[in-house]
């Protein structure tokens, strides 16, 4: 093996560097390795595409296809020309507008809810750490291990008769943000990280005169980017993707998000329109996710997380 | 110390946010009644169910508009509603209801009687007409103390509905809907095989929908789910004639294969199914047009309206029930005041008043609404006819076509639904229907037996 | 005295105590520590800690909001038990939990071990295996409902029948139903599971399989004696978490088949749910919080013994 062209030294070492390491440089030479191993992944990638890919591509297209069409021929591509107007009705009849806007803004106080708790209990814990800390975190691994569930009924009973304040909560959306607060698993996350950022960093910054407040605000949440990068990103997609909860305390049709309202109107709705509102609901989330999924998948943080 | 003050600062902050904000929420939502000084009352109404056209809504809206000119101390706000079994009494709970709502007949005794419903006996026996309703009918409204707390606003027989273009496709007459249970399953055979399509389709959804059509078709038979009332009612769900009903459901599906592929339809999927031209015949409330209209843009010309086939028995009846409006019961003497003047107008007087007959039926047909779907009398009869007689102009149902249900209705004996926790009742039966039409070798006695002890423990408990 | 406030008190002797009054405490920084500790106590007092008291409560209670609650002591417990639904629902929890696990457990190890080993677009393969979870939960279930239309003409009996299969029942027959609900939470779930594996993956030591090469092990072997035991914590994590997820199932029953049909979709969850919301005249919810707790017991000791079971094999 004479000359190799040097590029290609280069790639197959870069290759190897980012993790590739069950099959070395070596076994890729034996064609045996190479083709049995290359066709398995091929064979993935195409089944990736299929069965990631496929649903949401009928979905595009069945969101401007007749729904008689849709009924009859579903796999077929148009065979009566397209129906865009699918897409204008869901967007005004169905008005998937309002829903998908109070989806968001649904999110938006989840997220903000779980970052303030996140931070504020993290930052305490680990970096103030008062006498009482280990009793606190106690009771908050407790709350790690308590399903749901059991907190379904009682919550409920609670946002329709507070305790003290006299005014049910029903329809209101702190119903939403304040519980979605109350995550164990933000905080201890928050606190592993913040144990792991060194602490002279903080000496140095007292030694200037920082206190507390200016601690957090002005050196410890800068630092910790990555983290709070993955926290957000579990907090907006827990909230997109929750269901029952909001089904349970929005009653009113006006202020539910989508994952509730659609499938309230389905059997109001005509199929067409309907898969059309569906696909609306579908591009804001893989709209984000293309666009991060390189930061997030790749990123330090979510390894981060998951050693910890 | 300089961060002592400053926590001092924050803490100080931070409670008055608290404060702010605590008094802030009761004030923050006071939206479904009010009154303020200058007796103006507000009062919030159910309006029509979520997913409904836009020109069913305008219709809404300008019969709102009327109202409000003509009674400009009362403010009206529309609240989307629509009556099912699970979120009703989510709801209720919470207090999230409009002043005025809807409830079935099946229910409004039992939430009365629990205090759920505001008393309107001074309001209602206030109304001129008040003689003038059927005395079963507001009985279904009337608490065990003798209280009204609903008004009867329409009541409905089930009625068979019938796709009369597949009717023609598969070879039989659209004017002659079967008669006998006989017919209805030959009938259903031959569109499926003639036509490909379901011949008969039949709720069978756990919604509690599903037990409610298998006890239309028990009456239907002769049979009945209860004798007695109240607590100490004794559930009969496994008749003779509930077997006899499954075991038809059973030959249509199995060795018909006359019932199509789907077997969760519920009560607004059904409607959808059939205004698609998907199904032949089903069974649901004679009143289901003006949901076929509204929600699904139903070809007119298609649709069939017939009476149900009846056993030769005494004690074939049809399954008639009815709606009833009602009022929260937080709501102060001024808003059930405003509530039910709401309900005499939107919901009385067109049956009683030529003029607002008229009136409504004129924004209807604006609003490209049915007028003239068929309905039973809250009144009697004879307020019934008249009352029809004035909205015959305007009329633009297919009324020749749903000949076979108006001329045979009243000769049908009408039966109310079991009184003792009907929705129990129904919610019971809901997995028997299920299990008949998805397992070919579902044990149906074995299941009835169950599914008896299991209503009875629920009609003992009072729920 | 928190570390940072003793730092920044430049007056304190650190070996004498002074007297703890609240103004010491206060100069000390513990009010700070409360400010800043205030938001997760409200939250989580309010919204964690009450209610799981209050489940304990309204357990041994009848309440329905209409009347005020009445102690019934273990009467709801009795009751739950005595519910005829009830095993049916253990058991369809039971093989939901039980199928997932066997098509959503192996999959995903396998693809990102696949995956792991891609020399290019290293990145497309992960997105297409994270897009379905990207798609909002509903949309797909309403998605796969529609996909599952049990009619010839419905999307996968279209897809099958150009092989000459079905048409298949799917969710209107009480064989296939369960399966089909397993079939699409795999879809949407699996690919979480892939980049979590295949993060894990890159924490693998190089030189092990380095080492083993120059031993002269397989592929085969080097998978079996390096990557399964490196990976034996992520593996035993994702397992218990995946199995007590599934256990509280409640979205795709609801919206595929409401629990049917005849409840052979029905989970305990859902069986929860219709106790506190199915009554149109008011929940029973002393039986929803009685069953919600049974099965929170459960879990704990299956988590228990799980973990007592697991921790001669795991090396964290």
């Amino acid at each position: 093996m004479v000359a190799f062209p040097v590029p290609l030294r280069r790639r197959r070492e870069r290759a190897v560097a980012e993790g590739q390491a069950l099959i070395t440089t070596a076994d890729w030479h034996r064609p045996a390795v190479r083709w049995g191993i290359g066709s398995a992944q091929l064979l993935l990638l195409v089944g990736l595409v299929i069965v990631g890919l496929g649903p949401l591509l009928w979905l595009a297209k069945s969101a401007i296809t007749p729904t008689t069409d849709t009924i009859t021929h579903p796999m077929s591509l148009f065979p009566h020309g397209a129906a865009w107007s699918n897409l204008r009705e869901a967007w005004s009849n169905v008005n998937v507008g309002r829903y998908f806007w109070n989806t968001i803004v649904i999110a938006f106080g989840s997220w903000l809810s779980q970052i303030v708790v996140a931070t504020t209990a993290g930052f305490a814990l680990s970096v103030l750490r008062p006498k009482y800390a280990r009793i606190l975190t106690a009771l908050l691994l407790t709350t790690l291990f308590v399903p749901l569930v059991v907190l379904l009924v009682p919550l409920y009973v609670e946002i329709v008769h507070p305790p003290l304040i006299h005014h049910s909560f029903i329809d209101s959306y702190w119903a939403v943000w304040l519980p979605a607060g109350a995550s164990a698993f933000n905080v201890v996350l928050m606190q592993r990280f913040f144990d792991n950022l060194p602490r002279e960093i903080f000496e140095a910054a007292r030694i200037d005169g920082a206190g507390p407040f200016r601690l957090f605000w002005s050196v410890v949440l800068p630092m910790s980017k990555p983290i709070l990068g993955v926290v957000s990103v579990f907090a907006v997609l827990a909230s997109w993707k929750d269901f029952l909860w909001p089904l349970l305390v929005i009653t009113n049709p006006d202020r539910q998000p989508l994952s509730v309202r659609l499938p309230t109107i389905q059997s109001q709705t005509e199929l067409g329109i309907f898969l059309a509102a569906m696909f609306i609901a579908c591009l804001v989330p893989i709209a984000g996710f293309l666009i991060f999924q390189r930061s997030f998948l790749r990123g330090p943080g979510l390894s981060g997380a998951i050693k910890g | 110390m300089k961060s002592t003050r400053r926590a001092t600062t924050v803490t100080v902050a931070v409670a008055s946010l608290l404060v702010l904000c605590a008094s802030s929420i009761p004030s923050a939502a006071a939206k479904s009644g009010s009154t303020n000084a200058a007796s103006a009352v507000t009062i919030s109404v159910a309006s029509l169910i979520p997913g409904s056209t836009q020109a069913a809504i305008d219709q809404f809206n300008a019969q709102v508009g009327e109202f409000v000119k003509a009674n400009p101390k009362i403010h009206v706000k529309s609240v989307e509603y629509q009556w099912t079994g699970p979120t009703f009494a989510a709801k209720l709970a919470a207090g999230t209801l409009p002043t005025v709502f809807t409830v079935p007949f099946t229910d409004a005794r039992t939430l009365g009687d629990n205090g759920q419903l505001a008393d309107l006996t001074k309001e209602v026996k206030a109304l001129p007409y008040f003689k003038k309703f059927n005395p079963a009918v507001l009985a279904e409204g009337t608490s065990s103390h003798s209280k009204i707390v609903a008004l009867p606003t329409a009541a409905y027989a089930q009625a068979l509905h019938y796709n009369r273009s597949l009717f023609s496709q598969a070879g039989l007459d659209p004017n002659k809907p079967p008669t006998t249970w006989a017919q209805l399953e030959a009938d259903a055979k031959q569109i499926a095989q003639k036509t490909g399509k379901a011949g008969y389709v039949q709720m069978a959804k756990d919604d509690n929908t599903a037990g409610w059509i298998l006890t239309t078709q028990v009456y239907a038979l002769g049979g009945r789910m209860e004798t007695g009332s109240g607590t100490k009612a004794i559930a009969t769900l496994n008749n003779p004639q509930t077997v006899t009903a499954l075991n038809i459901l059973k030959k249509m599906r199995w060795t018909d294969n006359s019932m199509g592929n789907n077997f969760d339809y519920g009560w607004s999927d059904i409607n959808q199914a059939f205004a698609a031209g998907t199904v032949g015949m089903y069974i649901s409330g004679s009143d289901v047009y003006t949901n076929l209209v509204s929600a699904s843009n139903i070809d007119p010309n298609i649709y069939g309206l017939a009476t149900i086939p009846l056993a030769k028995s005494k004690k074939a009846g049809v399954l008639g029930g009815g709606t009833l409006a009602a009022v929260k019961p937080t709501a102060n003497a001024a808003e059930r005041a405003a509530a039910v003047k709401w309900i005499n107008f939107f919901y009385e007087q067109p049956l009683i008043s030529k003029a607002q007959a008229i009136r409504n039926a004129q924004t209807l047909v604006d609003g490209k609404q049915p007028v003239g779907v068929p309905a039973l009398p809250i009144f009697n009869k004879a307020q019934y006819d008249l009352a029809n007689s004035w909205i015959k102009p305007y009329t633009n149902v297919p009324q020749a076509q749903m000949k076979p249900f108006t001329t045979g209705i009243f000769n049908q004996k009408l039966i109310p639904e079991p009184a003792a926790s009907t929705q129990s009742v129904y919610h019971s039966l809901d997995a028997v229907v299920e299990a008949v039409l998805t397992d070919k070798n579902a044990n149906i006695q074995q299941m009835l037996a169950q599914a008896n002890s299991t209503a009875q423990d629920l009609i003992s408990r009072g729920t | 005295m928190t570390d940072l406030a003793r730092a920044a008190v430049p007056h304190s002797r650190p070996h004498r105590r002074s007297r703890r009054t609240p103004i010491t405490w206060v100069r000390g920084g513990g009010l700070t520590t409360l400010i800043f500790l205030l938001p997760m106590l409200l939250l989580f007092g309010a919204f964690s800690w009450y209610p799981i008291a209050r489940t304990v409560i309204m357990s041994l209670q009848h309440t329905n909001l209409v009347q005020p609650a009445t102690w019934v002591g273990l009467d709801n417990f009795r009751t739950v038990l005595h519910d005829p639904l009830l095993p049916k629902a253990v058991e369809n929890t039971a093989e939901f939990a039980g199928l997932a696990l066997i098509f959503g457990y192996p999959i995903p190890l396998i693809a990102a071990v696949l995956m792991s080993e891609v020399r290019r677009f290293r990145g497309i393969y992960s997105a297409l295996a994270y897009l379905p979870v990207v798609i909002p939960p509903v949309v797909a279930v309403l998605l796969w409902k529609t996909f599952y239309d049990a009619n010839s003409t419905g999307v996968f009996n279209t897809i099958l029948g150009w092989i000459h299969l079905g048409p298949y029942p799917w969710l209107q027959s009480q064989r296939t139903a369960l399966p089909s609900l397993v079939l699409e939470s795999t879809w949407a779930n699996a690919g979480g599971t892939v980049i979590i594996y295949l993060a894990a993956l890159t924490g693998v030591r190089r030189e092990l399989y380095e080492a083993a090469s120059v031993d002269g092990a397989s592929l085969w072997r080097k998978v079996w004696h390096i990557t399964l035991p490196q990976l034996r914590g992520v593996l035993l994590v994702t397992m218990i978490l995946q199995i007590i997820g599934t256990a509280q199932v409640f979205l795709e029953p609801y919206l595929f088949t409401s629990g049917g049909p005849a409840n052979s979709t029905l989970t305990v969850l859902l069986l929860i749910y219709n106790y506190a919301f199915g009554n149109s005249l008011g929940g029973d919810y002393g039986s929803a919080t009685a069953l919600s707790l049974m099965l929170a017991a459960f879990l704990a000791v299956f988590s228990l013994l799980y973990l007592r079971a697991t921790r001669s094999w795991s090396t964290s």
